[in-house]
């Protein structure tokens, strides 16, 4: 029973119980969505777990999860970028294809025996650019915003310290383990993903509590 | 060249730190030139109020201005000629009617009436300056020419208005109210040349008078330049250039020059 606690699960789980807490009365769907996803989130994680317990392989699972990720990702960034730029939904549908065809070449590649790694690679490459093309929608903007308790702000830090951490030390760490010294590359790669995931849902966490004050602010303005 | 297990260990770690460092350094990044954008949206914000006083307070002073010219054309004017009507129709009575009097009485009522309608033209010299700005100074110098007996050459080379800049061009008004007001209470001069030119991006006003002229440095130090240093003030809140020629016994010339665009 306790290795269904891990650090990544407990960062989830706190993350999964914050967002039920301060979203549970939002409106705004897409923010909404991230209850449900981070359940997923933890549902997934343990499920995996407890595949990997029974010695049942578990990359499938991962493999079907993945398209959540990136679909949820990429519907919460278009929702960012829509208050900036037209066209967005256009944009969001092309890179949906995209990545889809991508997932498919890949997996019908490896005879979907293994995870598409390489589709994880190139959609965190895209989801780094899309961090720093919002950085750069928030300082060209007119408006000023208190980025200290701006929520998108902190759920885009959150996406793009894990997955710029994240694919520079896959590709790093890829090139290493194969001059041997494979078993301390993959134990210095699970504590490096257990920081990064520490770090993603800490800043989410934060965001949802930025986001729950703001909301009850702005409506004892009213 | 084989890697030994230590000096991996560290690599990785090193690696692991700097890619947690670049994007912490992005967001800070971020994080600072947002602070500094606020600070530059409040010192915007700050100028724009300044901007929004001076304005109020250059319109007051227009109204003053104008208070004064109404108040000194009806006492030295309007208020003479109709003593003077009084005065002859006093004179006149039923056994004597004087027809020569009764004439003059009439001239001079008519008169009085012509100073009326400019007195009223005057008193809508805010409109005049939402109109026109070389209008509106062209009024002022009629006014001065004919009750100050001053010899007053105006050119008026401004080719159009924008009512986007109504503001400026009322500052622009006022800056000239001073000048013009410094002219007659210290420079004793005869003439005065106003010409007011525009170019495709600016607005220029060039006062020139032939009176006894000043050192602007002793000026200074007396505390007498408040005046002087309004029209400075004034003109640099609109981004404009103020400069000031003056020769002791010879004049003093004045350029004040703003963007129009």
């Amino acid at each position: 029973m306790p290795t269904y606690f891990t650090v990544n699960t407990i960062a989830e789980l706190i993350c999964f119980l914050i967002s039920l807490l301060c979203l549970f009365k939002e409106k705004n769907p897409v923010w909404k969505s991230f209850i449900i996803y981070l359940f997923l989130v933890y549902a997934v994680e343990t499920g995996g777990i407890f595949l990997r317990e029974i010695s049942q392989p578990n990359v499938q699972l991962y493999t079907i999860y993945f398209l959540f990720e990136c679909t949820m990702i990429s519907v919460f960034f278009s929702h960012l970028f829509r208050k900036y730029k037209s066209r967005v939904d256009i944009v969001l549908y092309a890179w949906l294809a995209l990545f889809m065809i991508l997932y498919t070449l890949e997996l019908w590649d490896n005879k979907f025996q293994n995870f598409p790694f390489k589709t994880a690679a190139f959609m965190s490459v895209v989801f780094v650019v899309a961090s720093c093309y919002f950085y750069l929608l928030v300082i060209r903007d007119e408006k000023f915003r208190e980025l200290s308790t701006y929520p998108s702000f902190w759920m885009v830090n959150g996406i793009l310290f894990f997955y710029f951490g994240g694919t520079a030390c896959n590709l790093f760490y890829d090139y290493l383990s194969q001059q041997s010294h494979t078993v301390i590359t993959m134990s210095i790669r699970y504590i490096t993903f257990n920081i990064l995931n520490v770090l993603l849902y800490s800043c989410w966490s934060y965001a949802f509590i930025c986001r729950y004050r703001q909301r009850n602010s702005s409506s004892s303005l009213l | 060249m084989q890697i030994s297990s230590k000096e991996l260990i560290f690599l990785l770690t090193l690696i692991t730190f700097i890619f947690l460092l670049a994007p912490l350094f992005l967001i800070v990044y971020v994080s600072v030139y947002n602070k500094r954008k606020a600070r530059h949206l409040e010192e915007k914000e700050a100028l724009k109020k300044t901007f929004e006083l001076e304005l109020l307070k250059t319109q007051v002073e227009v109204q003053e201005q104008l208070m004064q010219n109404i108040a000194g054309n009806l006492h030295d004017n309007i208020g003479q000629l109709l003593s003077l009507t009084s005065v002859t129709l006093s004179s006149i009575t039923p056994e004597n009617p004087q027809p020569e009097k009764i004439r003059t009485a009439s001239e001079l009522t008519i008169r009085a009436i012509q100073e009326l309608r400019q007195l009223s033209k005057m008193m809508s010299g805010q409109e005049l300056i939402k109109k026109n700005l070389g209008h509106a100074i062209s009024y002022e110098l009629d006014w001065l020419e004919k009750g100050a007996g001053y010899k007053i050459h105006f050119t008026d080379n401004s080719t159009h208005t924008n009512p986007a800049y109504a503001d400026k061009e009322l500052i622009l008004f006022r800056l000239f109210q001073e000048i013009l007001s410094n002219i007659i209470r210290h420079a004793q001069a005869t003439e005065i040349v106003i010409a007011l030119e525009q170019t495709t991006d600016s607005l220029s006003l060039n006062v020139k008078d032939n009176g006894v002229g000043f050192i602007l440095e002793d000026k200074m130090k007396e505390g007498g330049g408040m005046g002087l240093f309004n029209i400075s003030k004034r003109a640099k809140m609109m981004n404009g250039n103020f400069s000031i020629n003056s020769t002791a016994e010879t004049g003093t010339e004045i350029l004040v020059s703003i963007p129009y665009i």
